[in-house]
């Protein structure tokens, strides 16, 4: 009896309850994550290619100027922003718009919720499989609904950059802006009814008690689903790489492609590993820019 | 008691060492062969008939598992595995490309030694055809080291529909406008080059509605239609074609460090040859505009009846036949494709072989070598490619493909056969990949309207040799 | 009329919110048609709306002639299946569990360097799968953990993590404290706190938590395709051998079994539904 909870109170002492229960978490993410890092980010150091007996041969930043020398990493990185700022940005507004939508209680909400939400169930090579066959310019829908209705001739969205762009971005946006809009409802059915009702006394106009009452609670979940949203869209491969194979030419490589290629068909290991630390690097600094103008905001809003 | 369970536990000794002692009598090993490969049909059969066909013999009983991989994933699981040390495979099917950038990489295994010890691999290394030789084992190109051993042999051929080039008004019809037969048999398709195809495309090339081979079309309809696709190697495979034909060349390894790719990629006979292939994909599908144009878009198109004709590999041959999958099962004729005029009045056919061969890894232990190479001959003898060939396969040992008979075994043999001497590959180097992907880009640009060929040709030309120059593969 | 934005809303928005989901479903609802239809059907100029359904993409998905023979074999669909279920179900249990904790953790017991420890969390998610495969690959190999379920279910917690540790904690962040305060006052122990007090309120977050988790790794498909053999092997990886080959996708044979692996998400996710729109408050004022 004694032992017991004398091992528990050591355990749940205030002093170190913080990280007893942290523990577990970074202990998964250092086994999985770190160890792989590392030796990625340690052969980016190196000169390695993984198909020569040849061993790695350190060499400082090497392989770091390789990757920022050759042109086409600026244009893919190009690349890649437009497909997330465009695919991101439609996902915030539908989603938000769609939200909006569900909020109240209405009859058959809950199956029509469940149609909205199916899109982000499937996986990325099956969106990727059919919406490939629908921008098919001689069996797929859109091509077939343009030559019944618009012009006689087939419609062939991939075989411009813009159009295979805009193919892209509208089926990743159209998978996960469900995602955006289930963590925008949830914050919408959390905000206190009361608040409403006190704003209806007060003759609020729509657009105020909108500002001052919905938007504040929504927001640290819009900006989480944005959050995640940018970071899976940067590394975005199987949609893109299915769908156009990062063409017309060049025109939708992104870097998840650009890493695969140089991984995988280059052989190219050490400079894979650059260009994934470059996109990292990239990202971390967005990402802090990020927080830290909301953590400006929210000590402002205070 | 006790003298019940000692019993017991006697005879239940005695009759473990007896069932050892009979199963080492019986089995004294087993030698297990893991093999990669490809999950399609052809492998299938590879698994199917080794269980119900091999023949043990000797004390060791030799096991081959196919470890079947999806084809879209095949080439990263391979990469993965190798790279990774994790050493799983013994053999592996393998594309003819990769076989420099794996042979470099220390994974797969030199077979001269063997096959100079063995009489038996000597005949089946001399039966083999000559340029499935060089393409399939050799490393570098057309050199005499040699790495594999054929699985499923592959080239080009014209599927076209008889129904509509057989049709004896359509035949008049054409006859009276360019004067010249429209070709139905495969004796017509012999003397096709790519220039008919001009008239051949702007005849067949009708909306729905018009009439055709005496009925009214359901939907549009286009003529002979061939790649034009980024992903993979798609668009390469018909355009090296298109330049040998010409008398030009690709970059050519067999002939390192002196061979150049400056001035030999983008000489005039290459752009001449490359604006004739542009040209004529403009009188084809309208599918080819995407970029994405590749052996199985066209494949659909041909199966569902919206082109008249299709080139494209003998292994996706099967569906064309099966009437769940093609609505032109029984209309279907198959020729070789067209070629070019050349001076002398022949007609060039070079094109860019295709198939796999499959290779052995340097891990294997003697046994294991020993073991495959019995599987190999089992393979490769007379009774199991017929099988093979029955069930849908291919065969490129001469014994067999010349053999009475062997073109009635599936409808495209004979066109198949009669391709073979025509067959070229393309670099086997480690650099492959990266000269391929950069080719595929800029081809890309030009089938979509964005740069004319001349320029394109000039870029691969231009990237090939800075790349090359720095793998000191140039000089 | 006055319009509610949070309420009750009657039929009239039923119609607009059917004719939207409608739309947004539509290639949902052509993937499902697909999986009835025999692939000419799928294939058909003009689009074919009324065809003959067959469930011949259904049985095929477990039972298949592999080569040009005309043998049909059982295709160890179950397996796959199963796997998935099996595998998916404990990473997204692990991760909430170990995830609530840990955001627990940083949100009521913030260390010095919280916010860095959070970030690292985050960057975990940062970097193309691609990169680390092969090492990964390998210490799986070494450690043994390579085809085991215990490998890839640790990788697939670890996935999820970072995502479960953000949300959670930010849902504990909106919680009043006050509540809390006045029941550890009451005497409650820490456990009781916990799982009394806070974890209640925020079943919005778990569920929703639940649900992006179980998606993730239910389609995670790269992972699976390298670090599972035969017998751990999910339904992604088994579904990429409907692609290439003779020919080019079975879009029917694909469809089905998309149709049936998606419907124990879509179950889940119905009956977490209350739970996800309950919201966080219990009509306290936000602080």
């Amino acid at each position: 009896m004694n032992r017991s909870s004398g091992f528990l109170s050591w355990f749940m002492d205030p002093k170190r309850r913080g990280p007893m229960l942290i523990a577990p978490a970074i202990t998964v993410l250092l086994l999985v994550n770190i160890i792989p890092l590392m030796w990625s980010f340690g052969l980016s150091f190196f000169k390695y290619r993984a198909n020569t007996l040849k061993l790695p041969k350190f060499s400082w930043f090497y392989s770091y100027e390789k990757v920022l020398t050759k042109d086409n990493i600026w244009e893919t990185l190009q690349t890649t922003a437009i497909i997330v700022a465009g695919s991101v940005g439609l996902q915030m507004i539908f989603g938000f718009l769609l939200a909006l939508l569900f909020a109240s209680q209405f009859p058959l909400r809950k199956i029509l919720l469940m149609f909205v939400l199916a899109p982000m169930m499937l996986s990325n090579v099956a969106v990727a499989i059919y919406f490939k066959l629908f921008y098919e310019p001689e069996f797929g829908l859109l091509s077939q609904f343009v030559q019944s209705f618009i012009t006689g001739e087939m419609y062939v969205l991939l075989g411009t950059p813009a159009g295979a762009l805009i193919g892209v971005i509208f089926a990743d946006a159209w998978q996960w802006t469900p995602f955006v809009m289930l963590l925008v409802l949830a914050g919408l059915v959390s905000v206190p009814k009361h608040l409403y009702e006190a704003a209806e006394i007060d003759r609020m106009s729509w657009w105020r008690k909108f500002t001052t009452i919905t938007f504040p609670y929504v927001r640290s979940l819009l900006l989480l689903a944005v959050l995640f949203r940018t970071i899976e869209t940067v590394k975005i491969f199987d949609l893109v790489f299915i769908l156009t194979n990062g063409g017309p030419g060049t025109a939708t490589e992104t870097i998840g492609v650009l890493v695969y290629r140089t991984a995988f068909q280059f052989f190219r290991t050490s400079n894979s590993a650059a260009m994934g630390y470059i996109l990292l690097f990239a990202v971390i600094v967005l990402t802090s820019l990020y927080l830290y103008v909301i953590k400006q905001r929210e000590s402002e809003e205070i | 008691m006790l003298n019940l369970t000692k019993k017991i536990l006697l005879a239940f000794l005695a009759s473990i060492i007896v069932s050892i002692g009979v199963s080492k009598t019986v089995n004294a090993k087993t030698v297990e062969i893991i093999m990669a490969a490809p999950d399609w049909p052809p492998t299938r059969f590879m698994q199917e008939y080794f269980n119900s066909n091999f023949p043990q013999s000797g004390d060791t009983e030799i096991k081959l598992t196919l470890d079947f991989i999806p084809w879209d994933n095949f080439y990263t699981n391979v990469a993965a595995s190798l790279t990774s040390g994790e050493q799983k495979y013994s053999m592996i099917v393998s594309d003819s490309q990769w076989l420099g950038a794996f042979i470099e990489g220390g994974y797969f295994q030199k077979l001269n030694k063997y096959i100079d010890a063995d009489p038996e691999l000597q005949a089946i290394f001399d039966d083999m055809h000559q340029g499935y030789k060089e393409g399939y084992t050799t490393y570098p190109y057309k050199s005499e080291n040699y790495y594999g051993f054929p699985q499923f042999p592959d080239n080009y051929v014209n599927f076209y529909r008889t129904d509509i080039f057989c049709n004896p008004e359509e035949n008049a019809a054409f006859r009276a406008k360019y004067g010249k037969k429209l070709p139905c048999t495969y004796a017509d398709w012999e003397i096709v080059v790519w220039d008919d195809i001009f008239n051949i495309n702007e005849f067949l090339t009708r909306k729905k509605g018009e009439m055709m081979a005496g009925k009214p079309l359901d939907d549009d309809i286009f003529g002979v239609t061939y790649q034009a696709g980024k992903a993979y190697d798609f668009s390469s495979m018909q355009i090296n074609g298109f330049f040998w034909q010409y008398g030009g060349d690709i970059w050519d390894e067999s002939n390192q460090p002196n061979a150049q790719a400056e001035g030999v990629v983008n000489s005039d006979v290459n752009v001449e040859a490359f604006t004739k292939y542009l040209d004529l994909l403009h009188t084809m599908h309208p599918s080819h505009r995407t970029g994405g144009m590749g052996i199985f878009e066209m494949q659909a198109l041909y199966l569902e009846g919206k082109i008249a004709s299709m080139i494209n590999w003998v292994g996706l041959g099967a569906p064309v036949v099966d009437p769940n999958l093609s609505k032109v099962n029984d209309i279907t004729g198959y020729s070789r494709q067209p070629g070019t005029m050349q001076d002398d009045g022949t007609i060039s056919r070079w094109a860019n072989l295709g198939g796999q061969p499959f290779v052995l890894t340097t891990w294997m232990t003697q046994d294991e070598i020993d073991a495959a190479f019995t599987i190999i001959k089992w393979w490769l003898s007379y009774d199991t490619q017929i099988a093979a060939v029955k069930a849908g396969g291919q065969s490129c040992m001469k014994s067999i493909i010349y053999s009475d008979g062997y073109n009635a075994l599936a409808p495209w043999n004979a066109a198949y056969v009669a391709s073979m001497d025509w067959q070229k590959d393309v670099w086997h180097i480690p650099e492959f990949f990266e000269l391929l992907t950069q080719q595929q880009e800029e081809f890309d640009k030009a089938i979509t309207g964005q740069q004319d060929a001349k320029t394109t040709l000039d870029n691969i030309a231009e990237f090939q040799q800075e790349l090359l120059e720095e793998v000191d593969r140039i000089q | 009329m006055k319009k509610k934005v949070i309420g009750q809303a009657g039929w009239l928005w039923t119609l607009l919110a059917s004719v939207v989901a409608f739309i947004y479903f539509f290639p949902v609802l052509f993937i499902i048609l697909t999986a009835f239809r025999s692939r000419s059907d799928t294939l058909a100029t003009p689009p074919k709306w009324f065809f003959t359904p067959t469930f011949d993409n259904f049985y095929h998905i477990f039972f298949r002639s592999m080569s040009n023979s005309t043998e049909y074999v059982a295709t160890g669909f179950h397996m796959y299946f199963f796997n998935s279920i099996y595998i998916s179900g404990i990473s997204v249990l692990l991760a909430l569990l170990i995830g609530t904790l840990a955001a627990y953790g940083f949100s009521r017991h913030p260390l010095r360097g919280n916010d860095t420890y959070m970030f690292i969390i985050l960057t975990t998610r940062m970097l193309p799968p691609i990169i680390v495969i092969v090492p990964i690959f390998l210490i799986f190999r070494i450690t043994g953990l390579a085809g085991t379920y215990t490998g890839i279910i640790l990788m697939y917690t670890a996935f999820n993590l970072p995502f479960s540790i953000w949300m959670m904690k930010s849902f504990f962040d909106e919680l009043n404290t006050e509540i809390e305060d006045a029941s550890r006052m009451d005497g409650a122990s820490e456990r009781s706190v916990f799982f009394g007090v806070c974890i209640p309120q925020v079943k919005a977050g778990l569920a929703a938590t639940s649900v992006f988790a179980l998606i993730l790794t239910w389609n995670e498909f790269l992972f699976s395709l390298l670090l599972t053999n035969k017998l751990t092997r999910t339904m992604p990886p088994a579904m990429a051998r409907t692609i290439g080959g003779e020919i080019n996708v079975d879009y029917g044979l694909l469809a089905a079994m998309i149709c049936l692996f998606i419907i124990p998400i879509f179950l889940i996710t119905y009956i977490l539904q209350n739970q996800l729109l309950r919201g966080v408050t219990f009509g306290t004022i936000k602080k």
